[in-house]
C-alpha cells in the first residue's frame, strides 16, 4: 500500500514480540501524561525539597560551608533515619497530586472515546492493557520519590567522612522499600478510580477523597468505639507507621495506637485487590447487561 | 477448514441464550453477516474477536480458536467496532500507527503504513487532525482505517456504513469492495442492510434469534437468478417462444404477452432482441431478477423454526 497507488496490501513484514506491545501502551501513555504542562509543573515541584535536603547533606557534611553560613555546629542537621524520614513523606506525599493528575488522563481518555473495543481487539489482554497503564504512572512517580530518595542517600555515603552507607544500609532499603509500597499503591488505586469515574476532574478529585475520607471514618472510629483498629482505615496513618518501621525511626505517636504491620500490610493488600476487581469490572472490551 | 468455523457455538450474556448452537463453515472472499437488530450479530463477532467466552461449542478463526489462541488469532484480525471507538485526543496518524504498533508492527513500519492506510481511506489531508474534531464519516473512514493499517488476513467490519450519509456510504462500500478485489484480505462485514451486504459479500450467514437462519453462496445465487427473465411482449408471441426454446431457454408463456424464461449461459439478452426483430415482435419490458438477496433474507425471516436453511433457486 503506497500513499500514492491506492492499494491494499497485507503486511507479511518482522512483528514485534508479544510483552512489548505493554511497553508501546505504556510508552503512548507516558507520551499523553507528559504532554500536559500542569504534569510537567507538578514534577518540577516535586523536585524542589530534594533540593532543600540536598544542601542539608552538602552543610552536615561540610564545616567550612557551615562556617561561612555562620552555623557553629552540626547541630540541627544530623543525617540520620529522621533526616531521610522527613525526605521519605515529604516526596510520597508529593506524589499524590502528580498521581492524582496523571492517572485519569492515562485511562479517562480511553473510556471517554469508547477506546476499548478497538484497544482490546488486538493482540493484548485486559492484563496486558492495565500493566501498560501501571508502568506508565508507576515510572512517573518513581521518578519523584524512589530515584531523588536513593540518591540523596547515596550522596551522604559519598559526603560523609565516615563509611556512614554501609552502617545504614537499612534507609536505603528502607526508602526503597517505602516508595515502592508507596506509588504501587497510589498507581492501582489511581487507575481504579480513573476506570470508574469518566470526567478527568472528578477522578483527580476521587483520588484525593479515596486518600483522605477514610482517614476521617477511621478517626470517628476510633474516638467513638475507643479502638485503634479504626486507623486501619486511616491511610496517612498506616502509611507514616510503615515507612518508621521501614527505615527503623523511632514513632512518636502513643503505643496503644500502634498498628501490628502485619495488619497494615493485610488492608494494604485488600485494598489493592479491591482496586483490582475494579479495573476487573470495567476494562473490558464490552459490557454485558445481566438480565 | 473455512475461514470460520463455528462447532455449535453457544454463548450466553447476563444468563441470556444469546447464540444458540451455531455450526457452520464461512469460506467466501467476503462474507456477510446479516439479520435484525437483535439477532446475534454484533455477538458473534465479539466471540470471534474473544471478547466472549462461549458457553458451550467453539469458533475459530483461521483454525485458531477464539479462547485459547486469542493473542495469535486477533493478530491477523483488522477489527472496525459498530460504535464510536477511537482516541479522541490523537491525532489521526497517531492512532492509527498506535493501533499498528498494538498488532505487532515495529514502529517505523507502523508509522509509515499509518499514513498509507489513511491516504487509502481518504483521510490523508486530514491526518493531522485530533480525531475529535472529525465528522462521522470520517470516524467511520479512520476506524477503517485502523483496521487496514495492521495488514490483517482478516477484516470484520461491524455496520460500516451506520450513520453515513448517500455519498459517504457509496465511498465506504466501493472502499470494501477494492479490498474484496484485491484479494488480499477476507472480509467478515455485519449489516442489518440488504443492500450493503448485496453489493459487497459473495457469501451470507443469516441470523435469527441467536440461530442461523440461512447460510449461503450470494454469488450462486446470483448467478442461477441473472439467467432467470420476464418479458412483456406484444406480437407473434407463440412463434418467438418457439424459436427462443431453439436457443436451449426454458420458456413459459402467459396471457397478455408475458413469457418468463431460464436462459443458459452462452445466451445474452441481446440474443433476444435479435430474434424479436426477425420476428417482429415488440419487446416492451425485459425484468432480470436481482434482488435475491431479499428473497433469501425474507425466506430465511418467514422460516419459524428457525433451522438452518441451505437456500437454492
Amino acid at each position: 500500500m503506497s500513499v500514492y497507488k491506492h492499494i491494499y496490501r497485507t503486511y507479511d513484514g518482522r512483528v514485534t514480540p508479544a510483552w512489548t506491545r505493554i511497553l508501546v501502551l505504556s510508552r503512548y501513555a507516558f507520551a499523553e501524561a507528559w504532554s500536559s504542562k500542569i504534569t510537567v509543573g507538578l514534577f518540577t515541584l516535586c523536585l524542589l525539597p530534594p533540593i532543600v535536603f540536598l544542601i542539608g547533606i552538602y552543610l552536615a557534611n561540610n564545616p567550612i560551608a557551615r562556617a561561612l553560613m555562620g552555623m557553629r555546629g552540626p547541630q540541627g542537621l544530623v543525617i540520620n533515619a529522621k533526616f531521610f524520614l522527613i525526605l521519605l513523606q515529604v516526596q510520597c506525599w508529593s506524589a499524590l497530586p502528580l498521581a492524582s493528575w496523571v492517572a485519569p488522563r492515562l485511562i479517562t481518555f480511553d473510556l471517554a472515546d469508547n477506546a476499548l473495543p478497538i484497544l482490546l481487539s488486538h493482540p493484548i489482554s485486559r492484563f496486558g492493557y492495565v500493566l501498560g497503564k501501571f508502568v506508565a504512572l508507576f515510572t512517573s512517580l518513581a521518578a519523584v520519590t524512589s530515584l531523588p530518595c536513593l540518591l540523596l542517600f547515596a550522596y551522604q555515603g559519598y559526603s560523609s567522612p565516615l563509611p556512614w552507607a554501609g552502617a545504614n544500609l537499612q534507609i536505603a532499603l528502607g526508602l526503597l522499600g517505602g516508595t515502592l509500597i508507596w506509588i504501587a499503591f497510589l498507581s492501582i488505586l489511581g487507575l481504579a478510580l480513573s476506570s470508574w469515574v469518566k470526567w478527568r476532574v472528578m477522578a483527580t478529585g476521587a483520588i484525593f477523597a479515596a486518600t483522605f475520607v477514610p482517614a476521617g471514618v477511621g478517626g470517628i472510629v476510633t474516638g467513638v468505639m475507643r479502638t485503634r483498629w479504626g486507623f486501619l482505615l486511616n491511610l496517612p496513618f498506616m502509611m507514616t507507621s510503615l515507612w518508621h518501621r521501614l527505615l527503623g525511626a523511632p514513632e512518636s505517636i502513643r503505643t496503644d495506637f500502634l498498628l501490628p504491620t502485619e495488619s497494615i500490610a493485610a488492608m494494604l493488600v485488600l485494598a489493592c485487590l479491591l482496586c483490582a476487581a475494579m479495573l476487573n469490572a470495567r476494562i473490558r472490551a464490552r459490557e454485558v447487561v445481566r438480565g | 477448514m473455512g475461514i470460520i468455523d463455528l462447532d455449535g457455538l453457544e454463548v450466553r450474556l447476563g444468563g441470556r441464550l444469546v447464540l444458540d448452537g451455531l455450526t457452520g463453515s464461512l469460506e467466501g472472499q467476503a462474507i456477510g453477516l446479516l439479520g435484525p437488530n437483535g439477532a446475534g450479530k454484533s455477538t458473534l463477532i465479539n466471540t470471534l474477536l474473544g471478547f466472549h467466552p462461549p458457553s458451550k461449542g467453539t469458533a475459530k478463526v483461521f483454525g485458531l480458536d477464539s479462547q485459547r489462541d486469542r493473542a495469535r488469532m486477533r493478530g491477523g484480525i483488522g477489527y472496525m467496532p459498530e460504535n464510536d471507538s477511537f482516541i479522541g485526543n490523537m491525532s489521526g496518524v497517531r492512532f492509527v500507527r498506535y493501533m499498528a504498533e498494538l498488532a505487532g508492527l515495529p514502529a517505523s513500519e507502523a508509522l509509515e503504513r499509518a499514513h498509507e492506510a489513511l491516504f487509502y481511506v481518504g483521510l490523508g489531508e486530514v491526518r493531522y487532525r485530533k480525531v475529535n474534531t472529525y465528522s462521522l464519516g470520517m470516524k467511520q473512514l479512520i476506524k477503517l482505517a485502523q483496521a487496514l493499517a495492521q495488514g490483517p488476513r482478516l477484516l470484520i467490519l461491524d455496520e460500516p456504513t451506520n450513520g453515513l450519509d448517500p455519498m459517504a456510504r457509496q465511498r465506504m462500500i466501493q472502499l470494501i469492495k477494492e479490498i474484496r478485489k484485491q484479494g488480499n484480505a477476507r472480509l467478515l462485514i455485519s449489516s442489518h442492510l440488504l443492500r450493503d451486504i448485496d453489493e459487497t459479500c459473495d457469501e451470507v450467514l443469516i441470523l435469527k434469534g441467536g440461530r442461523i437462519a440461512a447460510l449461503c453462496n450470494i454469488e450462486e445465487e446470483r448467478r442461477s437468478n441473472r439467467s432467470f427473465i420476464e418479458l412483456e411482449t406484444v406480437g407473434a408471441t407463440e412463434q418467438f417462444s418457439v424459436s427462443i426454446r431453439g436457443l436451449g431457454c426454458e420458456c413459459a408463456c402467459f396471457p397478455g404477452g408475458r413469457i418468463k424464461l431460464v436462459i443458459p449461459d452462452h445466451i445474452e439478452a441481446r440474443d433476444l432482441y435479435v430474434i424479436a426483430s426477425e420476428q417482429g415482435v415488440q419487446i416492451r419490458r425485459m425484468n432480470q431478477r436481482r434482488d435475491s438477496l431479499e428473497d433469501i433474507f425474507l425466506r430465511a425471516m418467514d422460516n419459524e423454526l428457525g433451522r438452518t436453511a441451505h437456500v437454492s433457486v
